[in-house]
């Protein structure tokens, strides 16, 4: 299990550095140019243009440069943001906190209530109920995210006035403590509610198929001939086997959400990570949007990597194969 | 004294298109301490006539009719409760594909010593665990099966583990399905002289399915020939491998190379099992029958009983005299 770990870990970190020489290139590649955007619309002079160039280092070759990244990247610095002048460490330290809240609370939720959903309907397929949230399922799926969480705030927000239409705190009541923290979640649920309304889906599905199909697994004959109650069946061994797909759906929702999760943020108004990155994205500020790259691509390497291993604690036949 | 009564046993299955009869009317007593082979090709109904005896048929789509009496107990009219204390106890089962007879992900040691506390929970732990252990060396095992995880076995040690398993409350009644099928030939070979071995020791009854032959003649006292879901003949296998009397028989017993036979000898029996779902007049085996005649199409032959409990459903055995059966 250790040597399985340690393994597992060395693949993580090698594909973070793939990863931060992809987005390394990427950026190289992509048509546009920071120094006209800093140096303003009208007329810059050429002579301030170079300035900048050599300020920002945009002179040398491309190799020097990713190797002037890799450098002050080992530091943990991951460079200022080229339009505020902010260290980029610190812009995303004070954005990736409400992302992650949200991301988190969504998948467990998601998480849960689909298994939950799952393994229910697996025990009675084709009752009314699973055919109910099988369709449900399909058209949770097929229904676009901004879509479903604008229709939340036009119902939610704008017509019962239940929610707050955007945000994360009301700025002008100044809540503290308690308060504080119930204003949060009160901000949180329509955002919350429709990332986990359509997340559901995933590990309805998958959990739901995966009990079915162990069900009519061998083993589950043989401990049936033994007498063994169906209950302590289930319970101890079915759910141990169908438990594994679900763990990989889970790895690849957060990695999942964590990316897609802007277009959320973006109709709530949620101070997170995603209206930050599309603003770096428009306006070209390649050392912020290299950073948050950076760490997005660190949370779904260390995401998969802690799946692989849960996925490697319950199922011996992963943790003895290379 | 007969411990197994099996009395006009028919499984129908109701899927949605149409109606299987799987087995169809048969009648077999099992005494104490036989070794009996079910034989018969794929499909003819062998598995089911088994499930149905350890009641594992999906109740959703399987409509069973008839008796089964297992020492004085009449199975189909046990409540579930009831059920569960017999299995294992007075009736276990090896199944034909041993590899995943057992949970992946759950170690050997753990899950038979969970199955064994399903009927003797008083055990302590250290009792259990030396008592998996011993189970595990009856059927020359090593000890560290115990903690290994079923993957990490070969087939021939699955087999084994599930023999050891099926034998750890000493039931009254064995019965084993294709065990030994899936093995190379020297370990078929090995575990079939462990389990007589063990038989002995243990006065075990066993039904043996399978459908090779040679397996009947190594390993059981009596046979039973089995075909889309009747059985056409029963016997000691002294009786029945040397003088076979039903036509399907003798057609099985031909289709059985032998090491010094003629190569005009080999052959298999021409046509296919007939549709189950299909209800057939007169004799089950007469679409593919060299002998049959216009009353097989008609009547269905009824079993004649021959001296040493020789039993066949044939038109040509019994009333009318049987044609030269040794054609060569
Ligand atoms: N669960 C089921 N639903 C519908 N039909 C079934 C089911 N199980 C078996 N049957 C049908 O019953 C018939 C007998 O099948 P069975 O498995 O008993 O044959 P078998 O003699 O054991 O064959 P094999 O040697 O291949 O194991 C087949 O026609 C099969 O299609
Ligand atoms: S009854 Fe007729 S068809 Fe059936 S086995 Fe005998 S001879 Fe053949
Ligand atoms: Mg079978």
């Amino acid at each position: 299990m250790g040597s399985f770990i340690i393994r597992r870990s060395f693949t993580g970190i090698l594909i973070i550095f793939v990863a931060i020489f992809l987005n390394f290139m990427l950026i190289q590649l992509a048509p546009g140019d920071p120094i006209s955007i800093l140096s303003g619309q009208d007329s810059p002079s050429p002579e301030m243009e170079e300035a900048l160039r050599e300020k920002y280092g945009l002179n040398d070759s491309v190799g020097v440069q990713f190797l002037t990244y890799l450098r002050t990247l080992a530091g943990g610095d991951l460079g200022e943001s080229i339009l505020s002048g902010r260290p980029v460490s610190e812009m995303i330290g004070e954005r990736i906190g409400p992302t992650l809240m949200l991301t988190l609370t969504t998948a467990i939720l998601a998480l849960l209530i689909g298994t939950l959903l799952g393994i229910y309907c697996a025990r009675r397929p084709g009752s009314k109920l699973d055919n109910l949230l099988s369709g449900l399922s399909y058209l949770f799926d097929s229904m676009p995210s901004f879509w479903l969480g604008m229709m939340f705030i036009l119902l939610f927000a704008s017509w019962l006035g239940i929610f707050p239409t955007s945000g994360m705190v009301d700025l002008r009541a100044n809540h503290s403590g308690i308060a504080y923290y119930i204003d949060v979640l009160h901000h949180m649920f329509l955002p919350a509610t429709t990332l986990t309304l359509l997340s559901i889906p995933y590990f309805f599905r998958i959990t739901r198929s995966s009990v079915i199909q162990v069900m009519s697994e061998d083993f589950v004959t043989t401990l049936r001939a033994t007498g063994m109650s169906e209950g302590r069946i289930f319970n101890k061994y079915v759910l141990k086997n169908s438990i594994l797909p679900t763990i990989t759906v889970f790895g690849i929702t957060i990695a999942y959400m964590i990316t897609g999760v802007a277009i959320i943020e973006i109709v709530f108004s949620w101070p997170g990570m995603g209206s930050f990155m599309l603003n770096a994205i428009s306006r070209r500020d390649y050392p912020l949007l290299m950073g948050i790259y950076l760490v997005l691509s660190i949370s779904v390497a260390v995401t998969m990597i802690v799946v692989d291993v849960l996925y490697a604690f319950i199922d011996p036949r992963i943790r003895y194969s290379k | 004294m007969s411990i197994l009564e099996i009395e006009n046993l028919t499984v129908t299955f109701h899927t949605k298109d149409k109606i299987t009869r799987a087995v169809h009317n048969i009648s077999l007593s099992v005494e104490e301490q036989d070794s009996i082979g079910i034989v018969g090709e794929s499909g003819s109904g062998k598995s089911t006539l088994a499930m149905a005896i350890l009641q594992l048929l999906p109740k959703r789509i399987a409509r069973i009719e008839g008796e089964v009496i297992l020492d004085g107990k009449h199975l189909f009219q046990c409540t579930d409760e009831q059920i569960r204390k017999i299995r294992w106890r007075d009736l276990a089962v090896v199944f034909q594909k041993s590899m995943n007879a057992l949970s992946p992900v759950h170690k050997i040691g753990t899950q038979m010593s969970d199955i064994y506390r399903i009927h003797e929970s008083k055990i302590s732990k250290k009792k259990l665990k030396e008592k998996i252990i011993s189970l595990l060396e009856m059927v020359n095992l090593p000890s560290r099966v115990y903690d290994l995880y079923p993957h990490e076995l070969s087939g021939g040690m699955m087999q084994r583990v599930s023999i050891a398993l099926s034998l750890m409350h000493n039931p009254k009644l064995l019965i084993l399905d294709e065990a030994t099928t899936a093995l190379d030939v020297v370990t078929q070979g090995q575990i079939l002289s462990e389990i007589k071995e063990l038989e002995k020791e243990l006065n075990l009854t066993r039904i043996m399915i399978t459908h090779d032959m040679s397996v009947v003649a190594s390993a059981c006292k009596k046979v039973a020939v089995m075909y889309a879901g009747n059985i056409l003949e029963f016997g000691y296998v002294k009786d029945v491998l040397v003088n076979p009397l039903h036509p399907y028989t003798q057609g099985l017993l031909k289709s059985i190379p032998t090491f010094k036979g003629e190569k005009k000898n080999i052959r298999g029996i021409a046509g296919a099992l007939p549709d189950l779902s299909v209800p057939v007049q007169g004799c089950i085996f007469a679409s593919r029958c060299e002998f049959a005649t216009d009353i097989c199409y008609q009547v269905k032959p009824t079993e004649e009983l021959l001296s040493g409990n020789h039993r066949v459903a044939c038109h040509l055995v019994g009333g009318m005299e049987h044609a030269n059966v040794n054609h060569s």
